[in-house]
């Protein structure tokens, strides 16, 4: 046993996974697995994974659940002794799912609602950073239509059309000093509706080993005449914009799984992902009145994220089920451009889970997931924030299913 | 693949997990390296004693950056530091200046706030009446005075001429007897910073060079002054067993706000917009007749309150708009003076840098510092540059800082401390001061 979880540490920085403000918490067995998910038809979080896997779904479902994220950043400025925290800040992206279709024919349907995109960091109003962020929420709620095509037995295709819902509200101080000595801040908040699809293969082989190849299309989240509220000293008030628009871009994201089945108990699943971060250069705001601010560009320049993961699930019992999973990842933002908004480094992640089968058709699945975010010493090009920093998060998950 | 396994490495992430909660970041270790911060006094001019706004109050005196290198010095075995403080019942101490609105054009409103801590005047023979402030008589670490020169420290007089000395002092003017030199140095001290020599240069530059009597003091005195000043300090005051310390170079200050917001060009476009014939803005040089100003010339800051320029004197002729009504000396440091002030700057600084050598002791280079800031730098996020009001750095007069511009100052003195002694007094976060306040 401990060469195994020897072997499993050995393999964790060969491993990656994506980063910045993607979320990876679209099926509860799959998080349990590492995130691994792409190349095996588990379950109705296939819909996600890979909706050419989803004509090979042996029963129709629906299922639901969540993931609750404790993330908690830390920084500490160069030359200062003090460390600053982010405060608790829970966001439970959702997941769910519903496949259906007779399981007989070629053709199957698939939904799925899940949250591919999000974050909440939560920074002290009056942090050392406070002029470059004090607070980000961000969330995009993917809605997913599927269809899936078995196109022989052992090769199905599949295609999902995406609606995004997505929402900001970012805050930061503004380095005016108001009549009662403290800073001025400024609001953007604003919401999108966007589209992108969601397409795969699956592939069953002679050898007994699963593959699935997808491929998730870029989703820009284009904001359009969201609140500018700026809290200013009222004598500038007149000059400061009331509205802004900005394009954020929700990168493709390329996969290719493998799935093995060493024992009719045991699946192994190992996914790589390419994440097309390049496409985010900058974060622009454009105003409506730009007497006192001119629009903003902030540089970003990420590079592509490149991903692998591995989990397993072994069969403990005919009801219980057993995952564990871990992964690795390189960061997509470069030295210099990494912000207190996002602050992003390689990280490493360990999950594990368990499977209840209740009955025939309810079952429950709990995930806990573990990611360490590496510290990073970074000096930011834009704003010069200079310092340390470290992220660890903790995500328990859960779903419930009804399979027919 | 057993599930036992399984089982056993899913208690294998949470133990994992457990052992790391909150994530932990390498601090430095405390260390005051070969310093001793057991009483750390600051010597100095208004620079150190946190005038802003063009006065000393209470608000001013929180934000003096020795104050903030004093509760940094605590954290490496420094001792309490305590400032003279205005009392909480006379905050606004000798008055200030205050943003109170803007124009329609744009200009801003700067009103005077009164003074709360002058409580009469004294005479003083041969010299007039001075003002008298509400004295502090409390444990003192902050030496500053406001205007005072380096070549006053060793006047036994001086206590009765500058109010903010003779408030420290325990005798009414005029009955002081007791030099800046000796009462800095009457009481052991470990470490010290010295910022003084600004006021040497700067009231000449501030008056327009106007003043006879605000002519630099002599190089060669300087020099004298300022190795004296430093081979004092560091034998650590009577009874003391010596001190080590940090001193600082003299800014630019023809790069501060009071020399660079009032500019030829702005001046020609404001007249222009009505008198489009006009060309030439008329300067009473220091020396020689009056001339069409150029942009090697520098305009004062209170030219632009004073509102005069175009209006007709006695016999009609346009204030500045004409060599008959030129601005006056008071208000233009012309091209010639300019380069006096840069010369003794120069000089002094070079007299600085060499006894700071010399004896061993840390230097920030506070004029490279404000050349840098005042430039425009971005710092966590926040735009600094020498721009009057909107810059954050400079404080309402144009020339003493903003509590933000004192944090960055704080900031480089700790640095160079703990660079030349190996110490690890921590930074201070800049982002926690104010800029100028806006209504």
């Amino acid at each position: 046993m401990k060469k195994i979880l020897l072997s499993f540490l050995l393999a964790v920085p060969i491993l990656g996974y994506s980063q910045s403000y993607q979320v990876n918490l679209q099926g509860q067995k799959q998080t349990a697995m590492g995130g691994a998910g792409t190349g095996v038809a588990l379950d109705e979080a296939a819909v996600f994974f890979n909706p050419g896997a989803v004509s090979f779904l042996k029963k129709n479902g629906v299922q639901a659940g969540g993931s609750a994220i404790f993330l908690k950043a830390a920084f500490k400025e160069n030359g200062s002794n003090i460390t600053e925290y982010t405060k608790d800040k829970l966001t439970v992206p959702p997941a769910a799912y519903a496949v259906f279709g007779n399981p007989n024919n070629r053709l199957r349907f698939g939904l799925g609602v899940y949250v591919p995109f999000g974050g909440a960091v939560h920074w002290d109003p009056n942090w050392t950073g406070k002029y470059t962020v004090t607070s980000l929420d961000l969330q995009a709620i993917f809605v997913q239509p599927t269809l899936s095509y078995k196109i022989t037995d052992h090769i199905g295709i599949g295609a999902g059309f995406v609606y995004s819902n997505g929402k900001v509200d970012l805050k930061r101080g503004i380095p005016l000093t108001l009549n009662d000595g403290t800073s001025a801040t400024a609001q953007l908040k604003g919401h999108s509706h966007d589209f992108g699809w969601n397409a795969g293969i699956y592939v069953e082989t002679i050898s007994g080993v699963t593959i699935g190849v997808t491929h998730r299309s870029q989703v820009t989240a284009q904001v359009k005449d969201g609140d500018a509220i700026f809290k200013v000293p009222q004598a500038l008030q007149d000059g400061f914009p009331t509205k802004f628009n900005a394009n954020l871009p929700l990168p493709a994201t390329s996969s290719i799984g493998l799935g093995f089945y060493p024992s009719s108990k045991t699946i192994i699943a190992v996914d790589a992902n390419w994440v097309h971060w390049s496409k985010y250069k900058v974060l622009a705001f454009d105003y409506n009145n730009n007497s006192r601010i001119p629009n903003t560009s902030s540089p970003r320049n990420y590079h592509d994220g490149g991903a692998v993961r591995v989990g397993i699930q072994n069969m403990a019992t005919e009801r219980l089920a057993l995952r564990l999973g871990a992964a690795y990842a390189f960061t997509p933002v470069g030295k210099g451009y990494v912000t207190p908004e996002v602050p992003d480094a390689n990280r490493i992640l360990l999950s594990a889970g368990l499977g209840y089968k209740a009955s025939e058709r309810f079952s429950i699945d709990l995930s806990f997931l573990y990611e360490n975010i590496k510290s990073r010493n970074e000096t930011n090009i834009e704003t010069n924030l200079s310092g340390d920093f470290k992220t660890v998060a903790y995500i328990p998950g859960i779903a419930l299913s009804y399979k027919w | 693949m057993n599930s036992k396994f399984i089982f056993r490495s899913i208690l294998a992430v949470a133990v994992v997990t457990a052992a790391s909660c909150k994530p932990e970041l390498k601090t430095i270790t405390p260390s005051k390296g070969s310093a001793d911060f057991t009483r750390y006094i600051a010597v100095g001019n208004s620079l150190t004693s946190g005038f802003a706004d063009g006065g000393l109050y209470l608000e001013g005196q929180q934000n003096a950056f020795p104050l903030m290198i004093g509760t940094q010095m605590q954290t490496v075995g420094g001792g309490t530091f305590s400032m003279p403080f205005f009392n909480a019942n006379q905050a606004d101490g000798s008055g200030y200046k205050k943003l109170s609105s803007f124009t329609a054009t744009g200009d801003p409103v700067i009103v005077d706030v009164p003074a709360q801590a002058a409580i009469g005047t004294a005479n003083v023979p041969g010299f007039g009446t001075v003002p008298l402030f509400t004295k502090y008589a409390g444990d003192l670490n902050n030496y500053g005075v406001p205007g005072i020169r380096l070549n006053n420290i060793t006047l036994t007089y001086y206590g009765n001429l500058n109010p903010y000395f003779e408030r420290l002092l325990p005798n009414t003017s005029p009955a002081n007897t007791t030099s800046y030199l000796s009462f800095v140095n009457a009481k052991p001290f470990t470490f010290f910073s010295m910022w003084l020599g600004n006021n040497d240069v700067l009231g000449y530059a501030t008056g327009g060079a106007a003043v006879a009597a605000d002519f630099p003091t002599d190089k060669a005195l300087f020099t004298q002054l300022y190795n004296l000043a430093a081979s004092t300090m560091i034998k650590g005051g009577a009874g003391g067993t010596g001190a080590k310390g940090v001193v600082a170079t003299i800014p630019d200050v023809l790069s501060t706000p009071y020399f660079t917001t009032v500019t030829l060009k702005a001046l020609l476009t404001a007249v222009q917009a009505s008198a489009p014939t006009v060309q030439a803005i008329f300067i009473q040089p220091g020396t020689g007749a009056p001339r069409p100003a150029t942009a090697e010339d520098y305009f004062l800051l209170p030219l632009k309150a004073a509102n005069l320029i175009g209006k007709p004197n006695g016999a009609g002729l346009p204030y500045g708009l004409h060599p008959g009504n030129p601005v006056e000396s008071k208000y233009v440091l012309d091209k010639a003076e300019a380069a006096v002030v840069a010369d003794y700057t120069n000089s002094y600084n070079a007299t600085i840098k060499s006894v700071a050598a010399a004896n061993g002791l840390a230097l920030v280079d506070a004029n490279a510092l404000l050349k840098v800031y005042g430039a425009g730098k971005v710092v966590n996020g926040a735009a600094v540059s020498g721009a009057y009001i909107t810059g954050n750095l400079f404080s309402l007069d144009g020339i003493h800082l903003t509590p933000f511009g004192y944090a960055i100052v704080a900031n480089e003195f700790i640095k160079s401390i703990n660079s030349q002694y190996g110490s690890s007094i921590p930074t201070v976060d800049v982002t926690k001061y104010r800029g100028v306040k806006f209504p």
